[in-house]
């Protein structure tokens, strides 16, 4: 066994980021060991739990809740893992089991636009990130093509090489969308890790409208797709290690992780380069957990910024009623956009933001809200099909400033295993606040233009969140001011990098599962064993 | 199978027009000759009838929903036969019916909405307690099965979607 707990690589976390790490370090002829905290998630399974579900637009509720590796769980109950500190609630969600959290996930594969890189030097906000776009271009391309992503050419971020395949059929409600906004609102099609042909071994899309919680096709990529490629690479992956401790040497660097397993066995694992790759939450959370007397606090966090400056993005929304029948709920959830306000002057007064539309069925909510009103009878079935035609809804999804209050710590409560519970402290500032404010006027123009009546803005001053954790093991040029380097390596360990969308140091205003993505590709060709195997020896 | 017939061994059957009155019957002609166990049961048929506003339900769906919210609340074969009284009696149209229990405070005005969401979303008690009995067979997913798909189950061959479905359900229309 013991053996075993050794590899050239080890991986804290199956999900994506790990995962494509490993596959890509496997190839280059590492041995990677990935330890993972959760459990093992089957697609079959969940499709099941979610006919099953008696809360079916909670998407978290298919997904078994480690007893061990608890994640955030709000309903029927809050299980008070993620501990709120405040001022503002930040109920993030996230899925600690093999594959991680794109398990459940809309499959956005956006990138970046060019602007969002470099909005301290442009708009004398928050910071430049350490690279420039064109770094990153070519393993975004890499990304792409691994996941398969569909899309078109006028989303506003360039390329230099096309999409993989062809944007996914846009359904008939977006078309509507679309002719009914042009030429005030160009609507354009969401990138996507969706299939609009067989690629790789999967099938196209048919319109199961289900993407979150569960594809029950795979036809969009997600973590477990990526860890079991790096399995059938020969990657060893060990289930239900909850690791609690990254142990190093007294020149700092990373010698072994500690895990315990079900039955709190306390395990070493060694190995010579180490990843983390376990969401923006639990990777701070361990990197914090791992404080020693030489580095009282914490691991990487000699700048003190371990698990601040954390970002998500907020949305408000509004829902209406069409002149016209639309019927959303076919084809796949989230197929449209509007990006022009993604990048601009503007970024100096207020938030950018993208305007998305859903194209999830109304059905469950409708029926939610109908009950509740006391709707019965023979006008329930007239008024729920009136909804499920008629309604539909946008949102904008708004960037966040990092900012160091924002952040992760650890709180004095303990979970089974008897280690801390994550804590956030969360703020929504102006600049968020005033780009929402702009939407609105978005909002109630699309409205008319679509003949909208019933109009149901979301709470004012109230935020969804996205569940698009970022920053908070930022990256940067300075080792006073961020955690790690434009590789993903920790400023104060030479061998533990970071593959996480944590390490973004903005937040921008798209999903940061592909910019995530690319950036560790980007690391993984950075590591290669050679190089690092090389060291280990003269190190020797 | 778990069919409303079979929950008890019955000695006699009741005819659930027997448990109605001008009003109730007049609001649910096509369930009159049903039959059904016991008076509770009936009350139970009855107010699903009303509640849903659907000419037809499944019985062997109405058997389970009825199984599982008596086990939920043993109380609840009373209740539901003192609503039915209640809406006979005062002849209450469904449209009012949650207002008029809300407004006046009334111990039965959680049945209606626990009718409602069995029938309609296939969901029976609430919170940790809630139970799962039906989804695409759910009246909220059949109402709308003539356009829509429930989640995860496949619409169509790829690119189907971007038919207009409104002019799908004419010529259905037309079809017929």
């Amino acid at each position: 066994m013991s053996d075993q707990l050794s590899a050239d690589i080890v991986i804290i976390g199956s999900g994506i980021c790990g995962a494509m790490a490993a596959t890509h370090l496997l190839k280059q002829g590492a041995s990677v060991l990935i330890l993972e905290a959760g459990g093992p998630i089957d697609r079959g399974r969940v499709v099941a739990a979610f006919r099953n579900s008696t809360r079916k637009s909670d998407w978290m509720s298919p997904y078994t809740c480690s007893d061990i590796a608890p994640h955030p769980i709000y309903k029927p109950t809050d299980n008070g893992y993620l501990v709120q500190g405040g001022p503002y609630p930040y109920p993030a969600e996230y899925i600690r089991g093999v594959g991680g959290t794109t398990w459940h996930w809309a499959a956005q594969a956006w990138r970046l636009v060019p602007g969002d890189m470099r909005i301290k030097t442009l708009y004398n906000l928050g910071v430049d990130w350490p690279m420039s776009y064109e770094e990153l271009d070519p393993f975004y391309q890499q990304a792409e093509e691994i996941w398969g992503v569909s899309g078109a050419e006028n989303t506003g971020s360039p390329r230099s090489q096309p999409f993989p395949m062809e944007p996914v059929t846009e359904p008939y409600a977006m078309r509507r969308i679309r002719e009914r906004l042009a030429p005030a609102f160009p609507v354009v099609g969401n990138t996507t890790a969706r299939n609009s042909r067989a690629y790789d071994g999967r099938p196209a899309c048919c319109g199961n409208n289900s993407c979150q919680p569960i594809c029950p096709i795979d036809a969009q990529y997600h973590g477990g797709i990526a860890i079991q490629t790096a399995v059938d690479a020969g990657a060893q992956l060990q289930v239900n290690a909850v690791v609690y401790r990254i142990e190093h040497d007294d020149k700092g660097h990373i010698v072994a992780v500690h895990y315990f397993d079900a039955d709190k066995q306390s395990h070493r694992v060694t190995g010579k380069t180490f990843i983390l790759a376990a969401n923006g939450i639990e990777s701070p959370k361990l990197l914090l957990m791992s404080a020693s007397d030489k580095y009282p606090n914490g691991l990487a966090n000699s700048s003190g910024m371990v698990g601040r400056n954390l970002m998500d993005h907020p949305s408000t929304s509004l829902t209406f009623d069409a002149d016209e029948e639309l019927w959303l709920g076919r084809g796949p959830q989230s197929p449209s956009s509007i990006n022009t306000m993604r990048d601009g002057e503007f970024r100096s007064e207020h938030a950018p933001y993208r305007l998305d539309f859903t194209n999830i069925s109304r059905v469950n909510s409708a029926t939610d809200a109908l009950i509740t009103a006391g709707v019965y009878g023979a006008e329930f079935e007239k008024q729920l099909r009136h909804r499920a035609a008629f309604e539909m809804s946008l949102k904008d999804v708004l960037e966040v400033l990092p900012n160091p209050e924002n952040r992760i710590s650890l709180s004095d409560q303990k979970d089974k295993l008897g280690l801390p519970k994550p804590k956030v402290n969360y703020a929504i500032d102006e600049y968020t606040r005033k780009g929402a404010a702009r939407s609105h006027k978005d909002f109630a123009r699309i409205a008319e233009m679509m003949g909208g009546t019933n109009l149901r803005y979301s709470a004012e001053g109230s935020f969804a969140n996205n569940q698009h954790i970022t920053g908070t093991m930022s990256m940067g040029i300075d080792p006073k001011t961020s955690v790690c380097d434009s590789y993903g390596r920790t400023h104060d360990h030479d061998n533990l990098f970071i593959c996480s969308t944590g390490v973004m140091p903005t937040s921008a205003t798209m999903n940061s599962t592909l910019t995530a993505a690319a950036l560790t590709l980007r690391t993984a060709q950075h590591i290669l064993p050679n190089r690092i195997i090389a060291t280990e020896q003269g190190r020797g | 199978m778990n069919c409303l017939n079979e929950l008890k061994k019955p000695t006699r059957r009741v005819l659930l027009k027997g448990l109605l009155t001008a009003y109730t019957a007049s609001l649910i002609p096509f369930a009159l000759a049903e039959t059904v166990d016991t008076p509770e049961q009936g009350a139970f048929v009855a107010l699903s009838a009303i509640i849903a506003g659907r000419q037809s339900l499944d019985p062997v769906l109405a058997g389970m929903l009825y199984k599982a919210l008596v086990e939920q609340d043993p109380g609840f074969p009373q209740a539901a036969k003192e609503l039915l009284a209640l809406i006979n009696q005062r002849q209450i149209d469904p449209m009012q019916l949650q207002k008029t229990l809300d407004d006046e405070k009334s111990s039965l005005a959680s049945v209606p909405r626990k009718v409602a969401m069995a029938w309609f979303m296939g969901v029976v008690g609430s919170g940790a307690q809630a139970r799962c009995l039906a989804y695409e067979h759910a009246l909220n997913a059949q109402i709308v099965a003539d356009v829509l798909k429930p989640p995860t189950y496949a619409y169509g061959a790829y690119g189907s979607w971007a038919r207009n479905p409104t002019v799908e359900l004419k010529k259905e229309v037309n079809n017929v």
